[in-house]
C-alpha cells in the first residue's frame, strides 16, 4: 500500500486536499440540505475527472476504468443523495 | 525422483474430501465473490462494474419507493422526534444569553396563538408564515388578545430534537435577528405532530411578541425568507399606519411553498411512544447509505489485504482512492449529516 501511495504521491496528494476542503465544507454547511446535494455532486464530479486523469496521466486508461470512476462517482453521490432528499 | 503414486493419491485424497463436504464447496464458492481475482488481475465480483452499477441501481429504487409510500400510503413514513417546549425554551434563552441579550419568558397567548398557526398548517395543508387564504401570523397573535409593538415567527420541521431545531434557527441570519431579538420581551411555542405530505411530523412553531404598552405606539416588520423545508423565519421590514397609529411588524418565515392538500392532525405525541408507529424515513434512509457504503468499504479492504498478502497485481482503478472517498461519505452521513436539516 505504501508503494502504491509513494507511486502516486502527487495524485493522493491533490486528493487528500480535495477531501480535506470538502470535509470541511460539509460540516459548514451542514444545516443547508441545497447547498448539501450541491456540494456531493460537486464532490462526485471531482472525483470522477481525478480518476480518469490520473489514469491517463499514467498511460492505463481505458474503458473499463472510465466506467469504474464514473460508477464510484454516482455510487458517493448516491449515497449522500439518498439522506439528503428526505 | 518425482513420486507420481504419491501425488495421485493426494488427488484422489482431496477429490473424496470434497465428495465427502459438498458444504466446503458452497462456502468457498461463496467466499470466492468476496476476494479479488489473481488469474484476470480483477477485484472481487462484488466490486466489478455491473456490481456497483446495481447498487446504484438499488439506491434510486429505494428513493422511488419512500417518494411513492407518502402518496400510497399516507403516514407510513415519517420523521421522529423529541421535541418539547421546556427545551425549545431553555436552548433558546440560552443562545440569548450567549449574545447578551435577556432571556424571553413562555407566554400563554403566544403559545395558543402558536398552536392554532400550528393546526391551520395541518388542516389546510401548507407550510409557510402566510397561509393561503392570506391570514398571517399576526392574525393568530391578535386572535388571542395579545396587543404586541413587536411580534415575530419561526417555524421548523422534520427535526428530531429541540436542540437541533434552535441551531438549526441560529445558523439562519434571518431566524437569528427573531431568536436573538432584542425587540422581543416574551414567546410561545408549539410542537404538533401530523401528517403533512405524506409524512407523518412534528411541526414547531414558535412565536415572539413584545406586549403594548398604553403609552406606546405599535410597530411591525415582516421578512420572508425561503428557507425550504425546514426551518422558518422572516423578516421584511413594513411600517403601516392605523387610525394615526404606525405598527412595525416582524415576522420570520421558513418557506413559501404549498403543502399538498392531504394532511391530518394529532396531538404532540412523545417520541418513542406506540403511538409511533410509522417508519422514520430519516432513520431508514441513513441506514441503507451506511449499509450499502460500508459493504464496499468493506469488500475494498479486503481486496487492498488479500491482493497485499497475494501480491496481486490487478488493471483496475487506485482501490485506495475508492476507500477514502467511500470513507468520507460514511463519516459525513454518520457524523455530520442531521435530520431536519434547513433546504
Amino acid at each position: 500500500m505504501m508503494e502504491n501511495i509513494k507511486e502516486n504521491r502527487v495524485e493522493y496528494f491533490i486528493l487528500f486536499v480535495a477531501i480535506s476542503v470538502f470535509m470541511f465544507l460539509i460540516y459548514s454547511f451542514r444545516f443547508d440540505r441545497q447547498m448539501l446535494i450541491l456540494l456531493s455532486g460537486i464532490g462526485s464530479a471531482f472525483y470522477i475527472i481525478w480518476g480518469i486523469t490520473h489514469q491517463w496521466l499514467r498511460g492505463k486508461l481505458n474503458k473499463s476504468v472510465i466506467y469504474e470512476y464514473t460508477l464510484f462517482g454516482v455510487l458517493v453521490f448516491l449515497l449522500f443523495f439518498i439522506v439528503l432528499s428526505f | 525422483m518425482f513420486d507420481y503414486t504419491k501425488q495421485i493419491d493426494e488427488n484422489q485424497n482431496i477429490s473424496k474430501y470434497w465428495r465427502k463436504n459438498p458444504k466446503s464447496i458452497e462456502k468457498y464458492q461463496f467466499v470466492h465473490h468476496f476476494l479479488p481475482k489473481p488469474d484476470k488481475r480483477k477485484r472481487a465480483d462484488f466490486l466489478e462494474n455491473k456490481a456497483i452499477l446495481i447498487y446504484c441501481i438499488l439506491i434510486l429504487v429505494v428513493t422511488a419507493v419512500f417518494r411513492t409510500i407518502p402518496k400510497v400510503a399516507p403516514g407510513v413514513l415519517g420523521y421522529a422526534s423529541d421535541i418539547n417546549v421546556a427545551d425549545l425554551l431553555k436552548y433558546t434563552n440560552k443562545k440569548r444569553e450567549e449574545n447578551g441579550v435577556p432571556s424571553l419568558r413562555l407566554n400563554d397567548k403566544l403559545s395558543a396563538a402558536a398552536q392554532k398557526k400550528a393546526k391551520d398548517m395541518f388542516e389546510d395543508g401548507y407550510w409557510a408564515h402566510v397561509a393561503p387564504d392570506g391570514t398571517e401570523p399576526w392574525d393568530f397573535i391578535v386572535g388571542e388578545n395579545y396587543e404586541y409593538i413587536y411580534a415575530g415567527e419561526n417555524l421548523a420541521k422534520n427535526f428530531s430534537t429541540s436542540k437541533e431545531v434552535v441551531e438549526a434557527w441560529f445558523k439562519s441570519p434571518s431566524h437569528k435577528s427573531n431568536l436573538i431579538g432584542v425587540n422581543y420581551d416574551e414567546v410561545g411555542f408549539a410542537v404538533v405532530n401530523g401528517v403533512m405530505d405524506g409524512y407523518e411530523t412534528t411541526l414547531v412553531v414558535q412565536m415572539f411578541g413584545k406586549p403594548r404598552q398604553p403609552s406606546m405606539l405599535a410597530s411591525v416588520g415582516e421578512e420572508v425568507v425561503n428557507m425550504g423545508r425546514n426551518a422558518v423565519s422572516a423578516s421584511e421590514t413594513e411600517t403601516a399606519s392605523n387610525g394615526g397609529e404606525s405598527e412595525v411588524r416582524s415576522e420570520t418565515s421558513v418557506s413559501e411553498q404549498p403543502v399538498g392538500a392531504e394532511s391530518a392532525i394529532s396531538e404532540p405525541i412523545p417520541s418513542g411512544s406506540p403511538a409511533n408507529s410509522f417508519i422514520d424515513v430519516t432513520l431508514a434512509t441513513k441506514t441503507i447509505s451506511l449499509v450499502v457504503g460500508g459493504f464496499v468499504v468493506s469488500l475494498l479492504l479486503i481486496d487492498i489485504l488479500y491482493s497485499r498478502k497475494k501480491g496481486i497485481r490487478k488493471f483496475t482503478g487506485l482501490t485506495l482512492a475508492h476507500l477514502a472517498i467511500l470513507l468520507v461519505v460514511i463519516i459525513s452521513i454518520w457524523l455530520v449529516f442531521r435530520p431536519g436539516l434547513i433546504v
